[in-house]
C-alpha cells in the first residue's frame, strides 16, 4: 500500500516536473489549414520588450486576409473584424489601435488579398512576462491570432492610473470612476431589503412555526397577515417607488448630458496596390511528412525591371528564411517562430520580362512543433503562404500562393 | 409574533414520556420545542441564501451572461428586456415556496438579496481579483427594490394574478430606472481618438477583453424605433409585459412543485 503511494507521488512529481508551462495563447490550437489560409501576419515589430507601470508599449505591422480564406468559414470581407490584442486580460490598456492611421475602437471588414498597416499602443497596468500578439477577430470565426514577442513589465500596479477627460470637461480616472455610486446606491438598497426582512424574520423562530399555523389554518392561512403588516407593506411599496423615482431625478440632475452606448462600424481603406510586378502560377505542391519539407513549383513571371529572387516563405505566422538572399537573421526571443536557414530555392534570379519555373522547399522542425504536419488531416488539403520576393535593390514584393497540396507518407 | 404558533399543548415541566411508550418525540417540552425551531431557521435561511445566492448567479451567467457582466453591455434596447425576464424565475418559485408555506412575503426580496450577495463575490473575486478588470466596469446592477415591490404586492393583494400583474410588471417596467443611477456616470459623452464614445465603450475598448471583440456586443440592435428617440421607456414597457408572462409561468411550476409529495415530506 506504501509502496503504491509512493509510485503515485513520483507519478505526479515527475508529471508535474516535465510538463511544459502553458504560456501563450493557444497559437497551435487551430487546424493547421485554417492557420495557413486565413491572415498573413508580417513586420511585426513590439517595442519596447521591457516596461514600468505607465509606460507604453507599441505593437506595429502588417496583415493581410488571405485569398485562399475557406469558403465554410466567415470571411472579414462579408463580416465584422475587429483589431484586438493577444494578452492575458487587461494586464495593459489599450490606449489607441489603427489600421491604415483609421482608429479602430469600433469593427471594419477588411478585403481578402488587401494589406493593411495596423499600430497599437499598450499602457502598461499589471506586472508581468507576457507574450503579446496582434489579433483579427473575425465574427463567425473568432480571434485569428498573429506572432507575439515577449514584453515584461515592471513596477507598482499601486501607481497605475488612467485619467481621461470627458466632453462635459470633467476628468475622470477610469479605474475608480463611478465606484461611490456603485456602493452607495449599492448599500441603500441592502439596507432597504435588510429594513424589510428584518421585518418579517424580526420574532425568530419564525420558518417552523408559521408552517405549522398554515398548515392549522388552510384555506384561512391569509388571516395569519396582521393590520400592521399591510401598513407595512403598503409604506414599503410606496417607499421603495417613490426612493427609485427620486434617485432617479437626482441622477438627472447631476449627470445632466449622457449618450447611449456607441456601437456600429467604420470604414478602412486598403494599402496602394504593389501593382502587377510580380505573378505566379502554382505549377504543384508537395508535403512529405517525414522529412517535415514543403516543397512547391511555381511559374513565377517577373514583369519589373530588375531580377528577384526569393526571399521568405511564410504560412501559419511561421517563417522560412532563404539565408542567401536575406543573410544572417537574428531571433527576437525563444518563441520567434521563424526558421534561419529554412527555405532552400532552386531556379534562381528572375529576369525582368521572364518566366521561370522555380522550386522551393520549406524544412525545419517547425512544422512539427507548431502542429502544421497535421495538414493532412485538413478536409480539404489545401494551403495558402505569402512569398517575398526581393530585386537587387532590396525592394520588397509579397505575394500570396495557395492551392492544393498532395501529402507524401515516405 | 411567530413564537405565538407554538403549540400550548407540550408541558412547561419535562415528562419522560418514554415511561408511556416506546416511540417517543426527540423533543420533550416547550423550550426545546421553541431551540429546535430556532436551530431549523439558523441553519435552513442561511443554507437557502447560499443555494439560492448560487442557482441564481448561475442561472443569469447562462441566461443574460455578457450583458450584464460588462458595464458597456447594459444598453437600453436588450439589459433591460433580457434581464428582468430571466431574473424573475427565482422571485416567483420562491414566493410561491414562501408564501404558500409560511405565508412570510420575502421571497423576491430573499431571491434579490442572495443574487445580489452572490454577485458581488463573483464579480469581486473572478472578473476583478482573477481577471484583472476595475471594478466598477464589472460591478452587479442592483434588484433589491423590484424584488421588494413583487413581495409588497402579493402581501397587500394576496393574488398571484394582481402580483403578476402588478408586481412583475413593475419588475421589468422599471429595471432601467433603478440602475440607471449606477449608470449614469458611465454614459457621460468622450471624444477619443475622433470617435465619440460613452465612458464605458472607453472602458471596453481600453481594457483588454481577447476573447469579447466589439462586434460581439448586442446592443442598440433592434427596430424599436416607432416612438423616435423614447428607446428607454419603450423597451421598459415591452420588459414589463413579457416579464409578466414569464412571471406566470414560474409561479405555475412554483405551484406543481409545492403540490409535490417530497416538498411536503422535505418540510
Amino acid at each position: 500500500m506504501d509502496k503504491k503511494i509512493v509510485v503515485m507521488l513520483l507519478c505526479v512529481i515527475s508529471f508535474i516536473s516535465f510538463s511544459e508551462l502553458a504560456l501563450a495563447h493557444g497559437e497551435k490550437a487551430q487546424q493547421a489549414g485554417l492557420r495557413m489560409r486565413t491572415m498573413n501576419w508580417w513586420d511585426l515589430e513590439i517595442y519596447p520588450k521591457k516596461v514600468a507601470i505607465n509606460e507604453v508599449v507599441t505593437v506595429k505591422g502588417k496583415f493581410s486576409p488571405s485569398i485562399w480564406w475557406p469558403r465554410h468559414m466567415s470571411n472579414p470581407e462579408d463580416g465584422m473584424a475587429y483589431l484586438n490584442v493577444g494578452v492575458p486580460g487587461p494586464v495593459f490598456v489599450r490606449i489607441d489601435s489603427r489600421v491604415n492611421g483609421v482608429p479602430m475602437i469600433r469593427s471594419a471588414q477588411f478585403k481578402k488579398g488587401e494589406t493593411y498597416d495596423f499600430e497599437m499602443k499598450l499602457k502598461a497596468r499589471t506586472p508581468g512576462r507576457y507574450h503579446v500578439h496582434p489579433v483579427i477577430s473575425v465574427e463567425g470565426t473568432g480571434p485569428i491570432i498573429g506572432p507575439a514577442y515577449w514584453v515584461e513589465v515592471t513596477g507598482d500596479p499601486a501607481t497605475f492610473e488612467n485619467k481621461i477627460t470627458t466632453l462635459t470637461g470633467e476628468v475622470i480616472d477610469l479605474e475608480t470612476h463611478g465606484m461611490p455610486q456603485i456602493i452607495g446606491w449599492h448599500a441603500f438598497w441592502v439596507v432597504i431589503g435588510l429594513l424589510w426582512m428584518g421585518y418579517w424574520l424580526r420574532n425568530y423562530p419564525v420558518l417552523m412555526p408559521r408552517y405549522k399555523e398554515v398548515v392549522r389554518l388552510g384555506s384561512k392561512a391569509n388571516d395569519m397577515i396582521t393590520f400592521k403588516d399591510m401598513a407595512v407593506g403598503i409604506v414599503f411599496f410606496g417607499g421603495v417607488l417613490m426612493a427609485i423615482a427620486g434617485s432617479y431625478f437626482w441622477t438627472q440632475t447631476q449627470y445632466p448630458i449622457t449618450t447611449p452606448l456607441q456601437t456600429g462600424e467604420v470604414e478602412v481603406l486598403p494599402l496602394p496596390s504593389q501593382g502587377d510586378t510580380i505573378s505566379l502560377k502554382l505549377h504543384k505542391a508537395r508535403y512529405r511528412i517525414p522529412g517535415r519539407s514543403f516543397k512547391i513549383e511555381m511559374d513565377v513571371t517577373n514583369n519589373g525591371d530588375s531580377p528577384i529572387r526569393l526571399g521568405e516563405f511564410m504560412t501559419a505566422n511561421v517563417r522560412f528564411i532563404n539565408k542567401e538572399v536575406l543573410g544572417k537573421i537574428e531571433r527576437q526571443d525563444d518563441l520567434d517562430l521563424i526558421a534561419l536557414e529554412g527555405l532552400q530555392v532552386e531556379g534562381g534570379p528572375v529576369q525582368p520580362g521572364e518566366t521561370r519555373r522555380i522550386t522551393l522547399w520549406a524544412e525545419d522542425a517547425l512544422w512539427e512543433t507548431m502542429r502544421l504536419t497535421s495538414l493532412v488531416y485538413d478536409p480539404d488539403s489545401r494551403f495558402a503562404a505569402m512569398l517575398f520576393f526581393f530585386d537587387d535593390e532590396g525592394k520588397r514584393y509579397h505575394l500570396e500562393v495557395g492551392g492544393q497540396m498532395m501529402p507524401t507518407f515516405s | 409574533m411567530s413564537v405565538e404558533y407554538i403549540p400550548k399543548e407540550l408541558p412547561e415541566e419535562e415528562h419522560d414520556v418514554n415511561e408511556d411508550r416506546f416511540v417517543a418525540s426527540a423533543v420533550k417540552n416547550r423550550t426545546e420545542q421553541l431551540t429546535a425551531y430556532k436551530n431549523i431557521d439558523l441553519a435552513t435561511i442561511p443554507l437557502l441564501f447560499l443555494l439560492f445566492g448560487g442557482i441564481s448567479v448561475f442561472l443569469f451567467a447562462l441566461t443574460v451572461g455578457d450583458w450584464d457582466f460588462w458595464m458597456d453591455w447594459r444598453d437600453r434596447r436588450w439589459w433591460p428586456l433580457v434581464t428582468p425576464f430571466s431574473l424573475i424565475l427565482l422571485p416567483a418559485v420562491l414566493g410561491v415556496f414562501m408564501w404558500n408555506k409560511f405565508r412570510l412575503p420575502l421571497g423576491a426580496t430573499f431571491a434579490m438579496m442572495s443574487f445580489l450577495a452572490a454577485s458581488w463575490v463573483s464579480r469581486y473575486t473572478n472578473f476583478h481579483g482573477f481577471a484583472g478588470f476595475p471594478l466598477n466596469f464589472v460591478s452587479p446592477s442592483t434588484w433589491v427594490g423590484l424584488g421588494i415591490l413583487l413581495d409588497c404586492t402579493i402581501l397587500v393583494s394576496r393574488s398571484w394574478f394582481i402580483t403578476g400583474f402588478v408586481g412583475a410588471f413593475l419588475f421589468g417596467l422599471l429595471t432601467y430606472t433603478i440602475n440607471w443611477p449606477i449608470f449614469a456616470p458611465f454614459r457621460i459623452p468622450v471624444d477619443y481618438n475622433d470617435t465619440m464614445v460613452t465612458v464605458a465603450d472607453l472602458m471596453g475598448y481600453m481594457y483588454i477583453r481577447t476573447a469579447i471583440p466589439e462586434y460581439v456586443r448586442i446592443i442598440e440592435e433592434s427596430t424599436l424605433r416607432t416612438f423616435g428617440e423614447a428607446v428607454t421607456p419603450l423597451t421598459a414597457v415591452f420588459a414589463g409585459f413579457v416579464t409578466i408572462l414569464n412571471y406566470y409561468l414560474w409561479v405555475w411550476v412554483g405551484h406543481k412543485v409545492m403540490k409535490s409529495r417530497w416538498m411536503d415530506k422535505l418540510i
